[in-house]
């Protein structure tokens, strides 16, 4: 493990390790802080920017930035040390101790419009009895806040979102519903998010989207990407109705 | 010219394969691709193709396919053997069929996946830079689907000089196959239920006897087990850290130690995150093998370094480029 203090000057240590023979992740904490979503997506923009030879692809997370890449392609660099492991490491650990780009209003806006309650959103009526509001406040409440995607997971273009307003915090039920319909809204916990496709699922659902969270004929499939900001907007039926036919 | 098969009967599960997509695992896609990666690359080096091209992955046996018209192909795995006029083809060959043949795959009980190339591979739209079928999300492969019964499959009609070499001289002597052969054997590991790992970040979460009891006992492959990942059943493992682990990336190999101390292996459909502490992971060079493995099988443990395990897959790597270059010596222009 390699331990060191401080990407790009601050003093939130990083550690790597090695998740498989074509990966390694890099652990920058171990909770939930925008600060340290902001670090890692400052790091992943600037590593994507100055990629080494062989890199496929990052994943970022939570806490963790996980780096894809080609054994074969990495060996023949001339990155210091004796194996892929060290190498990656090397050329992360220099992006580490670069200046930070001061760039954080490049984070993409998004504004999603959903449909909240009745047959689009069955839990609307427990997360407002949990939370000892009426259905209207819980609305006024979901949609008054932004959210920060945090990331990508679960199924292709799932974006878990957090910087709910904790008065909406509501626990995963206990039994997951078999089929849970795309672009349906939900909350679990302190965080918010939509089912981009039909899957099973606990999350309690308040509402649907129009809008498709995911489209294989997209040059960016996935509708979020971790790091963006999030607005939700109320509609009604006919505005719903609307968005399905363009 | 096109190439082309129908589809008499499936089998179990049949999709369309390659070797996975790996850019898009921020959007939470998985890699997908050929659960046993050495048989798929190995199905297409013995027709001359590339290790990408995409071949079609077989569950078991109890399928059969038609040659529409002159077929080139080759086949290697450990599911089936392929059957012409009640005689085994031989694997890691190229096979020459003219058109009406009809080919069985006749059950092999060693494991449960083959991979079947054509000259050229098989032509279904890329999604995602990728042919592979991904039958969560209904994408890639042969529309989004495993294969049915009546599908009709084409190759791409794009062959390299090889693959067109291998299928002159076969078609100029009328035979079925050449007699060489791609020796898998001398790729796979000596013990199949063994696999090698690397222990993973969260090896300490994880009590001594429990890491012992890990690495010695001996797990079964539960009925559970799909392309996503493995169940086992044995010996529960008991952590000693109870912290909760936040989602991060995983990757297929990796091995989960569940809520109640259960193990799963994750392979080609796997989830691109996880929340589940990490035990370890299965070595790439003995991946391929771990994807034979059936519902009660059992396997052990064995742990190697992290350094060894880049070494075992940097030798895997040359071998497997020897084998390409000792085919296409054997096919330059003469």
């Amino acid at each position: 493990m390699n331990e060191r203090v401080g990407p790009f000057g601050t003093n939130i240590p990083i550690k790597i390790y090695g998740l498989s023979e074509k990966s390694v992740t890099i652990i920058f904490g171990t909770t939930i802080e925008n600060d340290l979503l902001d670090l890692i997506t400052d790091f992943n923009r600037v590593l994507l920017r100055n990629p080494f030879s062989g890199l496929i692809t990052t994943v970022p997370a939570y806490t963790t930035l996980t780096v894809f890449f080609d054994p074969l392609t990495v060996m023949l660099s001339d990155l210091p040390g004796v194996s892929g492991f060290e190498k990656v490491s090397a050329h992360l650990n220099r992006i580490a101790q670069t200046e930070r780009e001061k760039s954080k209003t490049t984070a993409n806006e998004v504004l999603i419009p959903v449909y909240y309650g009745g047959d689009f959103g069955r839990d609307l009526l427990t997360v407002a009895r949990t939370n000892n509001l009426s259905e209207a406040e819980v609305i006024d409440i979901h949609t008054a806040g932004q959210y920060t995607v945090f990331m990508i997971g679960f199924v292709p273009g799932f974006a878990y979102m957090g910087g709910m307003d904790t008065r909406l915090s509501t626990p995963r039920k206990a039994v997951p519903n078999a089929k849970i319909p795309a672009g349906s809204v939900g909350i679990a916990g302190n965080q918010t998010g939509i089912y981009p496709m039909e899957t099973p699922g606990g999350w309690q659902i308040i509402g649907k989207t129009p809008l498709k969270m995911f489209d294989v004929n997209r040059s960016q499939p996935s509708l979020l990407q971790g790091g963006d900001k999030v607005t939700f907007k109320a509609i009604d039926l006919n505005e719903f109705n609307a968005y399905v036919e363009i | 010219m096109s190439m082309k098969i129908s589809i008499i009967k499936p089998g179990l599960l049949s999709t369309i394969q390659d070797r996975g997509r790996y850019r898009y695992l921020a959007q939470a896609v998985p890699v997908s691709g050929a659960m046993d990666e050495l048989a798929h690359r190995l199905a297409n080096k013995a027709v001359g193709n590339d290790d990408h091209y995409a071949t079609i992955e077989f569950t078991y046996a109890d399928a059969s396919f038609k040659a529409e018209t002159t077929i080139l192909i080759s086949y290697s795995g450990d599911g089936a053997f392929l059957l012409y006029n009640s005689e085994v083809m031989p694997a890691e060959k190229p096979l020459l069929f003219l058109a009406g043949s009809v080919i069985t795959l006749i059950n092999n009980p060693l494991g449960m996946r083959t991979y079947l190339a054509i000259a050229g591979g098989w032509d279904v739209p890329d999604v995602m830079e990728s042919k592979s079928t991904y039958l969560t999300a209904a994408f890639g492969g042969f529309k989004g689907r495993a294969l049915q019964k009546g599908d009709v499959l084409h190759s791409s009609t794009l062959l390299s000089e090889i693959s067109s070499e291998i299928l002159n001289r076969l078609t100029e002597r009328s035979l079925t196959y050449p007699n060489w052969r791609i020796s898998r054997e001398s790729l796979l590991p000596v013990k199949r239920e063994e696999l090698r790992v690397v222990l993973a970040n969260e090896i300490s979460w994880f009590d001594a006897p429990s890491i012992i009891s890990f690495l010695t006992n001996t797990y079964t492959i539960d009925l559970k087990s799909n392309r996503m990942g493995y169940h086992l059943s044995g010996k529960p493992l008991v952590r000693k850290v109870k912290k909760e682990l936040l989602s991060t990336a995983v990757t297929p190999g990796v091995i989960q130690v569940t809520g109640s101390g259960d193990l799963v292996i994750l392979l080609a459909d796997c989830q691109t995150t996880g929340g589940y502490p990490r035990i370890a992971h299965v070595a790439a060079v003995d991946l391929p093998l771990c994807a034979q493995l059936k519902p009660g099988d059992e396997v052990r443990f064995s742990e190697i370094s992290r350094d060894e395990a880049e070494e075992l897959y940097l030798e895997r790597e040359h071998d497997l480029s020897l084998i390409t270059t000792a085919i296409s010596l054997k096919y330059n222009k003469t």
